[in-house]
């Protein structure tokens, strides 16, 4: 823990930064234990202990006391340019700061999905296959299946958690696609694809701006994202915005009702003996659970026996090639008219363009990691279509 | 000594089914008369690295385990991955864990575009927004602070999250293994901050990497004051690029998933960000229909690791001492006891802790039980910490949070022993059964 450093008073005066250095300080203080839930009178930020430095330590940890206040500033580093601030700096915030300018309409953004995002996410946004949804329907209806909980009803079907009905803010939906997707081309679109693919999310959501439903030539730009006001924005807590955010946040975590805990210093008991009801029971797993382990379990220590196994071509194609090779990105399975081109070079030219990866999309070897040998066995299987 | 047969492969299966048949010839004590067994090949014939030369010094520059140790792996199930493993998860086999550390090859490992690999001579950490003194540093910069060495797990918040409907893993390695331990080493945050100067309406920082899915979260300038750390040192060599290398953040006891890995931006702020892993995901959902955001800490958990459907019972003879062991952890404090169930939670006893017992700590359990053949046991394990919390039942836990919210799970867990010995992951509850859990 750092002391008190006369121009750290000066600048970093947030009652946090105070509370935790002034307990820094107070190592003779009566208290035997070097624990605390509170930070000068306040609960700390997430309901549970910190440990102040006392005695030079920091509970079981010791300190060096030369790194603190009167130490001398260590000024690494430099500061950085307005352009490389720029550069980094693209997050985007729900008041808008970051959003760029542009503008698209959702049957543009529907083009860019088909080419771009529906080989992962599915038509219509539909997900599957471990890729999520990013639309189960209507966002305003599917906001009031948040509360369906599968504890109370069995039968119910589950809250629907899609950026429709779940998020609170559409900037997220902008800066992540922005910065996050697509996979495996990520930060490869342009401001203007972003809205359209933001316009297209929205239809297919069937969302509304301002009352007026985003249908297929809506054009969304930057004012018109501004106002669009997510189904579930008051769906969260404890409260995170505006100056008092952080107080709000330190009393919804002191409260342990909150958020199921429960503890032994605000009335709970450590019960001992018949702490169970008597209506609980053993619920066993059903149907075995789920086993579909990779590698399977084992504690084996002998071993296996040395075989050189083949490569299962089919099962990379599956898992590696299929998602561009078969969706039209990239020539097709077994697809002659499609290879010839390619082909035109000799074989030896696509082995090699296939390990090295082309400007066309292709990623190098695919984006697997077999060996050389093996993805050449693949890339016969993926021209042959056997 | 048996030269002829020293290279034969020693079947030490035949050899236990003899020792085992003469055990039970005299059952009811555990010392076995030296006659009455077969001579055991592993001591009578000359094992083969007796005779032959070992690899020289300079074979492995970087050592690996033993080869025998081919199983202790990372695993991961395709029903917890996002398509092809790259935003997806493989856990620890925490049944395999020894005292508090992992060792960093089976650290689990997530990720939400892929492990990114960071040239290290172009790794920038840029730290700006409201602050006095807006930074770029370079790795050799950032090392330059003064360095602390602490020892915490990292857990995602979703470890034991697939069972809040009920169980679904026989397996303690993907029931509880979505967590790690290490002895991490780098600097203080508050330490560079303090020569940068954080201005007073700063309330939030986003931390963010540099992989693929620029994996961003939104930390509350308390914990930037408090224990923060920015670390490059994992169990005394570099981060593995799994765990972010070069750098990541790490918030002791917090969400694996808020220790941004591949760091490369810190900004301050008045308000926070609403990142995509602080919105989409990593909230819960209460039957209310509200969602906790920002739910910071992991809370106090602990879990039996022997045994374990992995490591059961079924070698146990009547009368043998065994020890009841596992990890207990808190992200909101130190350990300050567990206690251990035979029935499922509804009574209990003391058990012991043992070794260091550290702040936001793995620590480790144990109490010694006699074992009698063909008994039946429901093992559950129950913490607590020095902020006051302790584990809570299925049902108090239930009762406030429903089942549909996915993350921070910590009611206590219970294996059941069965007559034969065998290991099954159950759940002791009042709920009515889940459809299709
Ligand atoms: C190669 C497969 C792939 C492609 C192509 C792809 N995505 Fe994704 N997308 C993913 C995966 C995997 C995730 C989950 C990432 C994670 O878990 O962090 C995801 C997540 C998302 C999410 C967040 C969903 C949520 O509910 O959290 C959005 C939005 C998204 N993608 C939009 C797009 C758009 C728009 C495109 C096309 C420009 C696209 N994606 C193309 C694989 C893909
Ligand atoms: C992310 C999408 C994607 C994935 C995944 C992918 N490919 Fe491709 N592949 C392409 C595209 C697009 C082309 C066409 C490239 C061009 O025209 O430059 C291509 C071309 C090729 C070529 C011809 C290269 C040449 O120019 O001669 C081979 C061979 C090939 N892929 C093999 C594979 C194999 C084998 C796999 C799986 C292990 C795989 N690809 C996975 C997108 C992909």
């Amino acid at each position: 823990m750092l002391k008190f450093n006369k121009k750290l008073i000066l600048s970093a005066s947030t009652a946090a930064a105070l509370a935790v250095l002034t307990a820094g300080c107070m190592g003779g203080s009566a208290s035997t234990s070097n624990t605390t839930t509170e930070v000068n009178g306040k609960a700390t930020i997430d309901g549970g202990s910190t440990y102040p430095v006392m005695n030079g330590k920091t509970g079981p940890y010791y300190v060096n006391p030369q790194v603190a206040a009167d130490a001398p500033k260590i000024n690494n580093g430099r500061v950085p340019t307005a352009n490389e601030l720029a550069a980094w700096n693209t997050d985007i915030m729900p008041d808008g700061t970051g959003l760029p300018e542009g503008s698209g309409t959702a049957d543009e953004g529907s083009d860019i999905y088909d080419a771009k995002c529906v080989a992962c996410h599915g038509d219509f946004g539909s997900g599957g296959g471990g890729y999520p949804s990013l639309s189960k329907g209507n966002a305003y209806d599917l906001q009031k299946t948040l509360t369906n909980n599968r504890w109370k009803d069995p039968e119910a079907d589950g809250p629907v958690r899609e950026f429709g009905s779940y998020w609170p803010q559409a900037s997220t939906l902008f800066w992540y696609i922005k910065d996050g997707m697509p996979h495996p081309f990520t930060k490869s679109l342009t401001d203007d694809e972003v809205y359209s693919l933001v316009a297209y999310i929205l239809n297919i959501n069937e969302m509304k701006i301002d009352g007026v439903d985003v249908d297929d030539d809506y054009v969304l730009n930057r004012e018109k994202f501004l106002k669009i006001k997510m189904p579930n924005r008051d769906g969260f807590e404890p409260n995170i915005d505006g100056p008092d955010a952080l107080n709000d946040v330190r009393a919804y975590y002191a409260n342990p009702t909150n958020f199921g805990a429960q503890n032994l210093k605000k009335g709970a008991v450590r019960c001992m003996t018949n702490c169970q009801k008597e209506t609980a029971r053993t619920i066993y797993i059903k149907n075995g659970g789920i086993k579909d382990f990779l590698p399977p379990m084992s504690d084996v220590r002998s071993l296996p026996k040395e075989k050189k196994v083949a490569v299962d071509a089919a099962a990379v194609y599956k898992n590696t090639c299929e998602m561009c090779h078969g969706n039209g990105v990239g020539p097709g399975l077994g697809a002659k008219s499609d290879w010839a081109p390619y082909l035109a070079d000799g074989i030896d030219s696509v082995y090699k363009k296939g390990i090295h990866g082309t400007d066309g999309g292709m990623p190098a070897k695919g984006g697997s990691s077999l060996s050389d040998a093996d993805f050449k066995t693949v890339v016969d299987y993926l021209i042959n279509g056997k | 000594m048996d030269n002829k047969k020293s290279n034969q492969e020693i079947d030490r299966r035949d050899f236990f089914k003899k020792a085992a048949a003469s055990v039970t010839a005299i059952a009811g004590t555990s010392l076995i008369s030296s006659n009455a067994r077969a001579d055991d090949p592993a001591i009578m014939h000359h094992v083969p690295w007796g005779q032959k030369w070992g690899d020289p010094v300079t074979k492995n520059r970087y050592g690996m385990p033993s080869k025998y140790e081919h199983n202790v792996l990372r695993r991961n199930t395709k029903l917890l991955a996002s398509g092809n493993f790259r935003a997806s998860i493989a856990v620890t086999p925490i049944q395999e864990s020894m005292g508090i550390i992992t060792p960093n090859g089976l650290f689990f490992s997530r990720s939400h575009g892929g492990v990114a690999h960071v040239d290290p001579a172009e790794y920038r950490l840029m730290i700006h927004g409201l602050i006095e003194k807006p930074i770029v540093l370079t790795l050799e910069q950032l090392k330059r602070y003064p360095s602390v060495t602490r020892t915490h797990f990292i857990e995602c918040p979703a470890n034991g999250g697939q069972e809040w409907r009920g169980p679904q893993f026989n397996s303690v390695q993907f029931a509880k293994g979505f967590m790690s331990s290490a002895e991490w080493t780098g600097t203080y945050l508050k330490t560079i901050l303090a020569d940068l100067g954080v201005k007073k309406e700063a309330l939030w920082m986003l931390a963010e990497g540099s992989d693929s899915s620029e994996m961003g979260r939104t930390i509350p300038i308390d914990k930037v004051w408090d224990d923060a750390m920015i670390v490059w040192g994992q169990n005394g060599e570099a981060l593995r690029p799994e765990q972010g290398y070069p750098v990541r953040i790490l918030l002791p006891g917090w969400e694996g998933n808020l220790c941004v890995k591949w760091l490369k931006r810190l900004e301050f702020s008045t308000e926070p960000w609403y990142c995509k892993e602080e919105t989409s995901k990593y909230t819960d959902l209460k039957p209310t229909g509200k969602a906790i955001q920002h739910f910071y800490a992991n809370e106090v958990n602990s879990t039996v690791t022997s045994p374990s459907p992995e490591i059961d019972w079924t070698s146990l003879r009547d009368g043998d001492i065994v020890e009841i062991q596992g990890l207990a952890w808190s992200g909101m404090g130190t350990i300050t006891g567990v206690d251990l169930s035979f029935d499922g939670g509804r009574n209990y006893i003391k058990a012991d802790l043992k070794g260091l017992v550290l702040p936001k700590s793995w620590t480790r359990w144990s109490y010694m039980h006699t074992y009698k053949k063909g008994e039946k046991l429901l093992l559950t394990s129950r913490a607590m910490d020095d902020a006051g919390y302790i584990q809570p039942t299925i049902d108090q836990e239930v009762g406030v949070m429903g089942v549909e919210a996915v993350y921070h799970r910590n009611a206590v867990e219970t294996w059941e022993v069965t007559e034969t010995g065998k290991i099954n992951h159950v759940e002791i509850r009042t709920m009515k059964e889940v459809k299709d859990a």
